[in-house]
């Protein structure tokens, strides 16, 4: 029973990760949106918008949520796109200092006018002039400049046909963030970046990008280099993977991975020796953000399945076979390289969904094997059954007749 | 001699008796006659669709079907047992091979004429589920691999229509955590499709392997400079996973991975496989038949009720309803005359690519090549090790097994 539990509760923490990492609940480009205007006191600099759904579905990924624009047709109204599902909002301005209470809407365009935190009035019937500005997609730019690049700049262009995002050189100014770094943003259909400071006296060269969001940190010189990934994100600290391998494992090496990014510990299989623990243990420390092991022997010739682990943690894993290992986050009681072997496996994962021709080419000699031995033994059976009434029936015939 | 022979016919009978119980009763009741089981391990869309198109034209027949997770396995060991075992079963045609050497399988032409089959079916769905001479599948729909991409990266005048343009692409474009273009490039089943570019073959339909093949070779030489600039580890999640967040340009994927892209927002292109240029022939994956295979018992004991499923999955209505829920292409040739298949551009794009595919081998020794060709390309892709040593061994190493197996 408790291992049912325990089977049922890894189901439903692999649906739960399956569901987190493919149905995002922020905001994607395709889905329908619904405009969101609002007139706010004179006080409330760059006015922002928070916005969620009944189910607590967030539209931004943090407070104070997303920049409002200001619209130039429309003197004091701001505007900005939100998916349409997400249908309660807070308007708050001055870094979030300042904001309304929940406002919950009915679907389609709105215009909300401000005259301070407690009331707030909410009209579907337009109240500014002209068209609603269209819904452009935008990425962040964030960037690291030397201390002696003032007001840092964006300028940036669709290549080759240079269409240019701002009107003039050398751009939008960056905003600081806590973190030091600089944050601007541009449309997904640009292409190409420069950064530069000093009111365009300094600047990198053309660089060449996904509209996606990146990270780029700039030289002294102007030189340069670019992430897709925040490389300021926390790294976790080293794990042990402790493990025991069967006996016929030789020098028993560990494969280890990030997934879904498909970063690798080691480069290039079977991956590094482990060396000996405490107790009969083999252990190896690999870095804390690692997801995903494999266990092998026989210079990566035997293998175990992938095995999902949890990241930032210890794991002890005593593998009885290519799919057949148990794992756990804290040493099991009692488990030594001399018991390794005969501890129930009872954790099994089933392997690759690529055949795998050994087990083919068995089962089938199994199957066979068993057909014969089964069809044999029935009619062992019959004949034995025969010839112990044909036997009876002769002796008690000739017995009556004697 | 009285005695004897009462003897002998007292032990003929008990014989009898006994034996009985170990075969199958053939005697089946009109109502068992005209129940059909399909085991199957699609999901619940496509069982749903099949399941109210089989009722819908064949109302007089008890269709059952049943979801089996682990198919292949349970059909080996219970396959020759007509009680345990169904009397259908859909699958990919690439099992023919193993089940046909059992000897559990009915040919379809028992059933349904020749000639209708060629009449009816897109050729290449028919040989691919033909083995040893004889078909064993009455075909479904098909699917191929095909070349995504991300028009948010990839403009559609950019995509590659060649390997070098594509390797000038990725060699632009990765940097920074992101991709130009990202596979399986170390799994037999998406490597076949650069092998075969090249005239080579892991296993031809004659079992004959090939991983040693000058071609295979020159395949696996040149796919390496390709390899060098996609993630070190490269299985399934992994590759999926950077395509559909945004992380890589392209990739070489299936089917399944159209509406999961397609749902996270993503502009989604697909377009026909780059040509290799060293040979002037395209990128040419395996393709896989889905379809409908007979057991031997049903077919000789249900017979009736059995043809009745079958020519009801001739319909094109059927094959445009599973095609549709499967993402995958239909295997009647008439379906493709509907608005509804000709106006999916992912269908339409199968059918397009599966004219230079090559049918997944459904010989049984093929569950041999895909661990022996996997252990190649993980020595040649991510060990490092010389791609002729690499080759030589696994295509003796394929073949020591083969010989074991038979």
């Amino acid at each position: 029973m408790a291992k049912a539990l325990k089977k049922i509760t890894q189901l439903i923490c692999m649906f739960t990760v399956a569901f987190v990492l493919f149905c995002p609940m922020t905001a994607n480009a395709e889905e329908e949106r619904s405009a969101i205007y609002v007139q706010v006191p004179e006080d409330w600099n760059e006015p922002c918008v928070w916005a969620w759904d009944e189910d607590g579905n967030n539209a931004f990924e943090a407070w104070p949520g997303g920049e409002t624009e200001a619209d130039e047709g429309n003197k004091g109204w701001y505007y900005i796109w939100i998916p349409s599902w997400a249908n309660h909002v807070i308007v708050n301005a001055n870094e979030g200092e300042v904001q309304t209470g929940e406002l919950v809407l009915e679907g389609g365009n709105v215009w909300i006018t401000i005259e301070d935190p407690e009331n707030a009035e909410v009209s579907y019937e337009a109240l500014t002039e002209g068209d609603i500005p269209e819904y452009v997609e935008r990425f962040e730019i964030h960037v690291s400049v030397p201390d002696s690049w003032k007001t840092p700049c964006l300028w940036a262009w669709s290549a080759p046909d240079g269409t240019n995002v701002f009107e003039a050189w050398p751009g939008e100014a960056l905003k600081v963030g806590e973190d030091g770094w600089y944050t601007g943003k541009a449309p997904t259909w640009v292409n190409s970046v420069i950064i530069n400071a000093n009111e365009g006296s300094v600047q990198t060269e053309d660089i060449s990008i996904d509209p996606a969001e990146l990270w780029v940190t700039v030289e002294e010189d102007g030189s340069y280099e670019f992430s897709y990934d925040d490389p300021d994100a926390v790294s976790a600290p080293d794990i042990n993977v402790n493990v025991m391998a069967p006996a016929d494992w030789e020098a028993p090496c560990l494969w280890a991975w990030s997934a879904p990014d498909g970063t690798n510990v080691f480069a290039s299989w079977p991956g590094e020796a482990f060396t000996e623990g405490e107790d009969g243990w083999l252990t190896l420390a690999v870095p804390g953000w690692i997801n995903s092991v494999i266990i092998n022997g026989n210079e990566g010739s035997v293998q175990t399945t992938d095995i999902s682990v949890e990241t930032g943690k210890d794991i002890w894993l005593v593998v009885a076979g290519p799919e057949e290992y148990e794992l756990s986050y804290e040493k099991p009681n009692g488990v030594t390289a001399d018991t390794g072997e005969e501890t129930e496996v009872s954790e099994t994962e089933d392997g690759e969904a690529q055949p795998d021709a050994g087990q083919e080419s068995d089962a089938m000699t199994v199957q066979t094997e068993e057909s014969g031995v089964s069809t044999g033994v029935i009619v062992l059976i019959v004949v034995v059954c025969i010839v112990i009434v044909a036997l009876a029936v002769y002796f008690v015939t000739k017995k009556k007749k004697s | 001699m009285k005695r004897i022979i009462a003897l002998l016919v007292s032990v003929t009978m008990l014989a009898t008796l006994l034996c009985g119980c170990g075969t199958q009763a053939q005697s089946l009741t009109e109502e068992e006659k005209n129940t059909i089981v399909i085991w199957h391990d699609k999901e619940e869309a496509v069982s749903e669709a099949l399941l109210g198109e089989l009722q819908k034209l064949v109302p007089d027949v008890t269709v059952q079907l049943e979801y089996k997770s682990n198919l292949t396995e349970a059909l080996k060991m219970v396959g020759n047992d007509p009680k345990a075992a169904p009397d259908m079963y859909f699958f990919a045609h690439d099992k023919i091979g193993v089940y046909a050497e059992m000897g559990i399988l009915s040919p379809i032409t028992d059933l349904i004429d020749r000639q209708t089959l060629d009449d009816a079916y897109v050729p290449m769905t028919l040989e691919a589920a033909t083995y040893d001479g004889k078909l064993y599948q009455l075909p479904v729909y098909f699917e191929t691999l095909l070349f995504m991409y991300n028009r948010l990266y990839m403009a559609d005048e950019n995509v590659p229509e060649t390997t070098e343009q594509l390797y000038a692409y990725m060699e632009e474009k990765t940097r920074g955590g992101h991709y130009g273009f990202v596979e399986q490039h170390s799994t037999a089943y998406y490597s076949a499709g650069w092998i075969h570019g090249f005239g080579g073959y892991i296993m031809d339909g004659n079992g004959n392997v090939g991983l040693n093949m000058p071609e295979t070779i020159a395949a696996l030489e040149y796919h390496k400079k390709f390899v060098e600039l996609m993630p070190g580890e490269s299985e399934y999640a992994t590759v999926n996973t950077l395509f559909q967040e945004g992380k890589a340009h392209a990739t070489i994927g299936g089917p399944w991975l159209v509406s999961a892209s397609r749902a996270a927002g993503m502009d989604l292109g697909i377009a026909a496989m780059p040509i290799v240029d060293e040979s002037q022939i395209p990128i040419s994956p395996y393709m896989g038949v889905q379809g409908v295979q007979v057991l031997k018992h049903a077919a000789e004991n249900k017979t009736e009720a059995v043809k009745k499923v079958l020519n009801a999955l001739m319909q094109p209505d059927v094959g445009i309803t599973l095609a549709k829920v499967s993402g995958c292409a239909p295997a009647v040739e008439a379906c493709y005359e509907s608005e509804e298949v000709t106006a999916d551009d992912v269908v339409m794009a199968m059918r397009e690519t599966a004219e230079n595919t090559i049918p997944m081998p459904n010989r049984p020794e093929m569950d041999i090549m895909w661990t022996v060709a996997a252990d190649m390309l993980v020595n040649i892709n991510m060990s490092g090790q010389d791609v002729v040593t690499s080759c030589e061994a696994a295509q003796k190493n394929a073949e020591e097994l083969i010989r074991k197996m038979q």
